[in-house]
């Protein structure tokens, strides 16, 4: 959501005159760029345990983070509070970097951006219905309790129902030494719930979250439906899952949350910093064919309301759509201004950052595969034997190495073209390049999953992932 | 607790006018109507200066003041935190943060601890000896220095290596907390640390990258000589790996990455699992569930040491003792809360410094690959998860396949499947080879009979 210019010049305090000044006196020791990143957030969560909303809090976090570049090099220093001094001391902390560079840099000189203009409201991409810091906290308990209580309406086996609703609004404003000013204010919400669940003395838990960028519109009763449907749906199969045997097998990832493929296997090892630095093993592959034919890979900030939505990354780039693999062929890395400054490249808008405490990095946003043209049931249908996975925890990648990991709630085995048996807590590794050599077939069912992926590279940033129903050869699968 | 004669009392990070802030905000929240509240009031200071090849990279400096209130008012509870501690503003947040406590539904179970069980000592912060003055003392070239001192990059035969990327770092934090019910405790620390990370780059173009690191609360204790040649020689070593056939092995697991088996299992001694009937311990207090070999202490109060606290964040004093003895449950770690919904004694709310005991004589982790005979030395873990509820686990592993007592070549890809109670029946040895520089204390250990995926 965008507001006026002056609201975001009010909250912190500041004008024009005074962001300049501070641009300035952080490249008083020789650094060629600066800017300034203010951040104004309340975060709210509400807790529902044991049936009743019984805990929550509000915390509020107000900053300004500036940074100084000496080629590719950066300080970064940070004020708690907003008055001049202490926002002085910051800016002289983050210009010692140009004194402390030992060695001068040749790498390549960007031409400066072109300003391009004060952010439009019209333009917004995560527009407010309903301003979070607007609604009162003794309207949003009762929807904690109904998502209990359809829940339990719908399951008889349920022993525990946590469910949390969390929502952050931040006032951003970014400054920088060209002059260029750019403003916006990002929601966060996110609606989670867990469950656990008896049977014959044996225990199992399952989880539902969906998270977007918008306003109290996003309660419904139908949102209520559908989490305490996807929490409770599986659950037989859930307890009568066992682990598969081991090994080297064909991996059909379902429509949606498969897309944690995506981000571990390619989107960390395209992410520009970690090229730039020699560290990823797709360092030298730009403009090679890393995939087969036909599969085009984005990075998305422009999907309207999506957690990886960016209408100014943050560092003033526009959110943009990267297609990072066209028909197989690796044509762009994730950048921020530094990254792209070192390759001559304009940035692609995947500055982003946790909070003012942290200086930007090339971050992931809405990551996903085009859709192909094959039939999901005909890609099951086409393995003999092999495993399908739709329900997932976390992932995680060796960038030098490539080898990249994605940890398995639920699926079921393949035999025959058929899913049969149900499996669970499963880990499948695999190797980024060889995996995507691998792909045998790709789906015509895109789906981008609205859960609450949060990315963790130093620091946390939401992203969202999607991928259509994929067919990998000769991943390994954990088991007995 | 083992004390230090020679303790620091330098002033920490928190002024006179801080802790009285601190004070008076308590006050205040009890006026504007809550029954009882607690302050922990937290400031910090870190500076990380990063090479890259040899050269400065990055310089940054985070300084953080917060205060976290939590406010009991009419049976009701809520959490509140803020960075804005201007006079001005703290009212207008003790009036907002009260206002939603008095929608929260009733909870009888919220309550301070009692005074009998919190922390007595803590009244300067410092009484542990972790609080090194020079951290306020050392310029900004003498970090530098260090950092660009502990780069090999270029200096000698490191070849192969194509990217090193070095952060020396050093931070104080100060914590204090403050009670209605009279509580008054701080804790002040100090770290320095550096860690390295290389990459190496084979004849055929692979790459394979490792970390090594070193810390101390003393600067005097911080060695960054060797670190940048130990993850060189560490990434180098894992050059031409092969595969080994999917089966059962026996699993030795480095020191450095052998706490990734132990948390899980802390965590389901955890009131909040218990509590919501998501662990796979439940209902095991005082049972044996795991091998007799297996020993887990909180070494919580360790003067001098590397992640001791004298107090939780409820001001609660840690405990020394046993968590799982030879194999018996022998604590759940439950706060004041947790307690009182399990109608249960409360205890910590978490372990401070778990140490696992040594199994037989002392020993490092050649003596422990020669002991264990064959099997694959897993040095490192890549993702992978467990189901809190039923303690089966699925992990990513790299390593070494070793036979003999010696290692012989490098594998990865791997997979390591089981369940936790059946993992730690199969305790084969625990070592002795714990590093100073260590918070969580988990020795090289083997296991029996592990299933690999590969």
């Amino acid at each position: 959501m965008i507001q006026e210019e002056s609201h975001y010049l009010n909250t912190f305090e500041v004008d024009e005159p005074l962001l300049s000044l501070l641009a300035q006196s952080g490249l008083e020791q020789g650094g060629d760029y600066c800017d300034l990143f203010f951040e104004d957030t309340s975060f709210h969560t509400l807790n529902l345990r044991d049936g009743r909303v019984a805990s929550g809090g509000f915390h509020i976090d107000h900053g300004v983070g500036i940074r100084v570049l000496k080629g590719e090099k950066t300080g970064y220093a940070y004020a708690e509070s907003t008055d001049a001094a202490s926002m002085r001391d910051a800016a002289r902390v983050a210009a010692g970097i140009a004194r402390g560079t030992l060695r001068p840099e040749a790498g390549q000189e960007a031409s400066r951006p072109k300003p391009s203009g004060r952010p439009n409201p019209r333009a917004d991409r995560y527009p407010m219905e309903a301003d979070w810091r607007t609604v009162p906290s003794a309207t949003l308990a009762p929807w904690l309790e109904r998502l209990e209580e359809k829940i339990r309406q719908k399951e008889s086996r349920v022993a525990k129902v946590m469910a949390s609703l969390s929502f952050q609004v931040s006032d951003i404003l970014m400054y920088n030494a060209y002059g260029e000013m750019k403003y916006d204010t990002r929601p966060y919400a996110t609606l989670a719930v867990s469950a656990v669940f008896t049977q014959n003395g044996k225990i199992e838990n399952k989880s539902a979250s969906r998270s977007w960028m918008c306003g109290a519109e996003m309660l419904t009763e139908s949102l209520l439906d559908r989490l305490a449907g996807d929490v409770v749906s599986g659950i037989d199969a859930r307890f009568e899952a066992r682990r598969p045997k081991g090994g080297k097998m064909s991996v059909v990832m379902g429509a949606g949350a498969s897309g944690i493929l995506l981000h571990e296997a390619m989107g960390h090892a395209f992410e520009a910093d970690f090229n730039r630095k020699g560290q990823s093993v797709f360092s030298d592959k730009m403009g090679q064919q890393v995939c087969p034919k036909g599969i085009t890979v984005v990075d998305d900030g422009t999907i309207r309301g999506n957690r990886g939505a960016v209408n100014f990354d943050d560092e003033g780039v526009p959110g943009q759509r990267t297609v990072m693999v066209d028909d197989g062929v690796l044509t762009s890395y994730l950048h921020d201004r530094i990254s792209a400054r070192f390759y001559g490249v304009a940035p692609t808008g995947n500055g982003r950052r946790e909070s003012f405490r942290c200086m930007p990095l090339p971050r992931m946003r809405a990551t996903y595969m085009e859709s192909g043209d094959a039939q999901p049931e005909a890609i099951v249908a086409s393995v003999k034997k092999g495993i399908y996975v739709d329900e997932f925890a976390n992932g995680q990648v060796k960038i030098g190495e490539g080898d990249f990991t994605f940890y398995v709630k639920s699926g079921f085995l393949i035999e025959d073209g058929r899913l049969t048996r149900p499996v669970k807590d499963i880990n499948i590794i695999g190797n980024g390049p060889q995996a995507l050599a691998d792909i045998a077939a790709v789906g015509n069912d895109l789906k981008v999953d609205d859960a609450a992926w949060t990315c963790g590279k130093g620091q946390s940033c939401p992203v969202s992932c999607g991928i259509p129903t994929v067919l990998i050869n000769n991943l390994t699968v954990g088991g007995e | 607790m083992k004390m230090n004669k020679d303790i620091q009392t330098a002033s920490p990070l928190l002024t006179a006018q801080e802790t009285d802030f601190a004070q008076a905000s308590l006050e205040q929240a009890l006026r504007l109507g809550a029954q009882h509240a607690r302050i922990t009031l937290n400031k910090s200071r870190a500076d990380l200066y990063g090479t890259l090849n040899g050269s400065l990279d990055k310089v940054t400096r985070n300084v953080d003041r917060a205060m976290t209130v939590s406010l009991f008012a009419d049976g009701r509870f809520g959490s509140f935190s803020t960075n804005r501690l201007q006079e001005g503003q703290i009212r207008s947040f003790l009036e907002q943060s009260i206002a939603m406590v008095r929608m929260m539904a009733p909870d009888p179970c919220r309550s301070l601890p009692a005074p009998t069980r919190t922390e007595k000592q803590a009244q300067e912060g410092t009484e542990l000896g972790l609080y090194d003055p020079a951290c306020m003392q050392i310029d900004g070239d003498e970090k530098r220095e260090t950092a660009l001192g502990a780069s090999v990059f270029g200096r000698f035969a490191t070849e192969g290596l194509i990217s090193e990327e070095g952060e020396y770092s050093d931070s104080v934090t100060d914590t204090l907390i403050l009670d209605s019910n009279g509580l008054r405790c701080r804790h002040c620390e100090t770290s320095f640390e550096y860690g390295v990370e290389a990459t190496v780059q084979d004849t055929d173009g692979n790459r394979y990258s490792d970390y090594w690191w070193d810390a101390a609360p003393q600067r005097v204790d911080l060695v960054t000589d060797g670190c940048a040649e130990k993850a060189f020689r560490l990434a180098k070593a894992q050059q031409r790996p092969r595969r080994i056939a999917s089966g059962k092995y026996n699993l030795v697991l480095d020191t450095e990455c052998a706490g990734k088996l132990v948390s899980p299992v802390i965590n389901a001694l955890n009131g909040y699992a218990i509590q919501q009937k998501n662990s796979f311990l439940l209902d095991k207090l005082g049972e044996k569930v795991f091998s007799d070999k297996l020993v887990i202490i909180d070494a919580a109060r360790q003067a001098g040491m590397s992640g001791s606290r004298l107090f939780d964040s409820e001001g609660v004093a840690t405990q020394e003792g046993p968590v799982i003895d030879h194999g018996v449950i022998r604590k759940y770690f439950l706060n004041t809360y947790m307690a009182a919904k399990l109608q249960m004694t409360p205890t910590v709310e978490d372990i401070t410094r778990p140490l696992l005991l040594p199994v037989g004589p002392a020993a490092d982790r050649a003596s422990i690959l020669r002991e264990t005979g064959e099997g694959v030395l897993v040095t490192g873990f890549n993702g992978g998860n467990s189901n809190a509820a039923t303690g089966n686990f699925s992990f990513g592993v790299d390593g070494f396949y070793f036979r003999g007592g010696e290692i012989l070549h490098p594998v990865r890809e791997m997979l390591i499947t089981g369940n936790f109670i059946d993992l730690w029946n199969h305790l084969l040895l625990a070592g002795s080879d714990i590093r100073r520089a260590q918070t969580r204390l988990i020795p090289t250990l083997a296991f029996e009979g592990v299933d690999f995926s590969a």
